[in-house]
């Protein structure tokens, strides 16, 4: 399964690279980052458009699919995901205040992403503080939808008094989009997704640990409100991260986490951190692929056909559950 | 060895008292008495997961107030009434969880642990289910996994909920048989709550008698005296 994905990645790379509408040819890709010509278009595109472009979808996919995993296993719950637990949520609302409100510490790019982390961090201890007094898992996915729901709602008054610009500027970014993302910003990224993903493999033994429960995993030596904590921070860091430079995206936190553990058959979070990001990462390149493919014609949101084909799928998870 | 000092138990209100008493290694002690008496809470709160309410509770000598999560993971393992399974979680690696207090930061085991997981699944007669999912075998197999995890993790007391509940005849002997010898041979000190009175006299099993609001230990009771004093 291992080396499929390790194939398949170069391949999805490959394709999302060549899908936009003008065609770009390998050595121009190479001569953008080797002989960069600011005057060659064909340069300018690729390294202004598709190589953030493909790295966003790699970030994001991986990113989300991570964050989603961990919240699974934290929560013994296949469906908890940062979408379904409102930490999403979270970061939305601080960044509708940011995009629609004067507040100005919310204004630069880096006030985004710290708001964004921050209403990630504190619905993630929402749902934390509600999941200890709550038995059913069912529950605490209700309550996760109220919040969201919820949170919709201030959205939507903080909307109906927002100015035409502020109200496109959230509006664009709600509709989920991997292009919002420059050149410059790549290396940022880059490194606070490797610190994400080395954290998580200090986690491997924890998680490992919570899959047969909190109150089993405690008698087995595991220290769990520090466990817990971290766990929150490296979600609310993924998802946070995500939400504010690519809008919410649904479902991929939540569908491919029961993917990648279908896939693997193991619940080994040796195995599911690496299933994860390859898998995460490769769907969301093909979707994005599919987008620019379709661009010529109509724009879809990200939003939507990640929702077209999580949504069916955790239909197929449920029932294959109740059977 | 567990030492019981004055121990409240309960959750708002006092719900049992221990007297004070000495559970001695390489015994198996019969926890018994009536459905919700507060049996579960009693172990619950030996194995450090709820709180006492007065009292003290003394593990090898040292008090469980003063004890780590780690060094009561070395001390002490406690196997549930139910271990329902864990979908793609193979039995082998579920025995292995039993290893997670000796383990190094990412939970590797080395060739010694991979003896002892082996070694239990012989004793238990459980080696043709290491391959398989833990979602994917019967409630009376599950349960001697469960007592599996709670052997491999090697602990000088092991306290178990109930774990009969789900066997039939032929492994409910079979497993006390195995824990008695577990004590003896291995110097551990064993409690488990069960409602298999028949059995536990059959095998002499000190029992710790919770009737009335109180735990006593009892060596040579009858089964119509234990009948009346929890009636």
């Amino acid at each position: 399964m291992m080396f499929c994905l390790l194939c398949f990645l170069p391949i999805a790379m490959y394709l999302h690279l060549m899908a936009g509408q003008i065609e770009i040819s390998f050595d121009s890709f190479f001569d953008s980052f080797w002989n960069y010509d600011a005057k060659n278009t064909a340069h300018v595109l690729v390294r202004e458009f598709r190589i953030p472009r493909l790295f966003m979808a790699i970030f994001a996919g991986a990113g989300l699919s991570l964050s989603g995993m961990l919240m699974q296993t934290l929560f013994k719950n296949p469906l908890a995901g940062p979408y379904v637990l409102g930490i999403n949520s979270g970061a939305s609302l601080l960044i509708a205040l940011s995009l629609m409100t004067s507040v100005q510490f919310f204004q630069s790019n880096f006030g985004l992403i710290g708001t964004a982390l921050i209403g990630a961090f504190a619905a993630g201890l929402l749902m934390m503080a509600v999941a200890q007094r709550l038995k059913s898992q069912i529950s605490l996915l209700l309550v996760g939808l109220m919040f969201g729901s919820f949170t919709s709602a201030i959205v939507s008054i903080l909307e109906s008094f927002a100015g035409a610009e502020s109200l496109k500027s959230y509006t664009m970014w709600s509709m989920g989009s991997l292009q919002q993302v420059e050149f410059g910003q790549l290396g940022f990224i880059f490194l606070i997704f490797s610190v994400g993903i080395a954290a998580s493999f200090l986690l491997v033994k924890p998680l490992n640990m919570l899959v047969i429960g909190e109150k089993s995993a405690v008698l087995l030596g595991l220290p769990i409100k520090s466990i817990r904590m971290f766990i929150l921070m490296l979600t609310a860091l993924f998802a946070g991260l995500i939400t504010a430079f690519c809008g919410p995206i649904a479902f991929v936190g939540i569908a491919i986490p029961n993917l990648t553990r279908i896939l693997f058959q193991t619940s080994n979070h040796r195995y599911l951190i690496i299933g994860n990001c390859f898998i995460g990462a490769i769907f969301l390149l093909l979707t994005d692929a599919f987008i620019q493919v379709l661009e010529g014609h109509i724009s879809i949101p990200l939003n939507a056909i990640t929702s077209i084909i999580g949504a069916p799928f955790i239909v197929f998870l449920l029932m294959r559950k109740l059977r | 060895m567990i030492q019981l000092k004055e121990l409240s138990i309960g959750y708002q209100r006092e719900i049992l008292h221990a007297e004070n008493m000495i559970l001695e290694v390489g015994n198996v002690y019969a926890l018994v008495g009536r459905n919700g008496i507060g049996k579960s809470t009693f172990i619950q709160t030996v194995a450090g997961l709820q709180k006492k309410m007065a009292g003290e509770i003394t593990l090898n000598g040292q008090s469980i107030s003063g004890m780590n999560t780690k060094e009561i993971a070395e001390t002490i393992s406690l196997v549930d009434t139910r271990f329902e399974g864990v979908e793609y979680l193979k039995v082998k690696d579920y025995l292995a969880l039993g290893r997670a207090p000796y383990t190094d930061l990412f939970g590797r085991l080395d060739p010694a642990d991979w003896q002892i997981i082996q070694d239990v699944a012989c004793d238990l007669s459980i080696e043709h289910l290491l391959e398989k999912f833990s979602n994917e075998i019967s409630d009376g197999e599950r349960q001697l996994c469960a007592v599996g995890r709670a052997f491999v993790q090697e602990t000088p007391v092991i306290l178990l909920d109930e774990p009969t509940a789900f066997l039939d005849y032929i492994n409910r002997k079979k497993l006390l048989e195995l824990l008695l010898r577990l004590a003896r041979e291995k110097s551990k000190c064993i409690v488990l709550s069960s409602h298999d009175l028949e059995l536990c006299l059959d095998q002499s099993i000190p029992l710790l008698l919770a009737a009335q609001g109180k735990i006593s230990l009892h060596v040579s009771l009858s089964k119509e005296e234990i009948i009346q004093a929890m009636s």
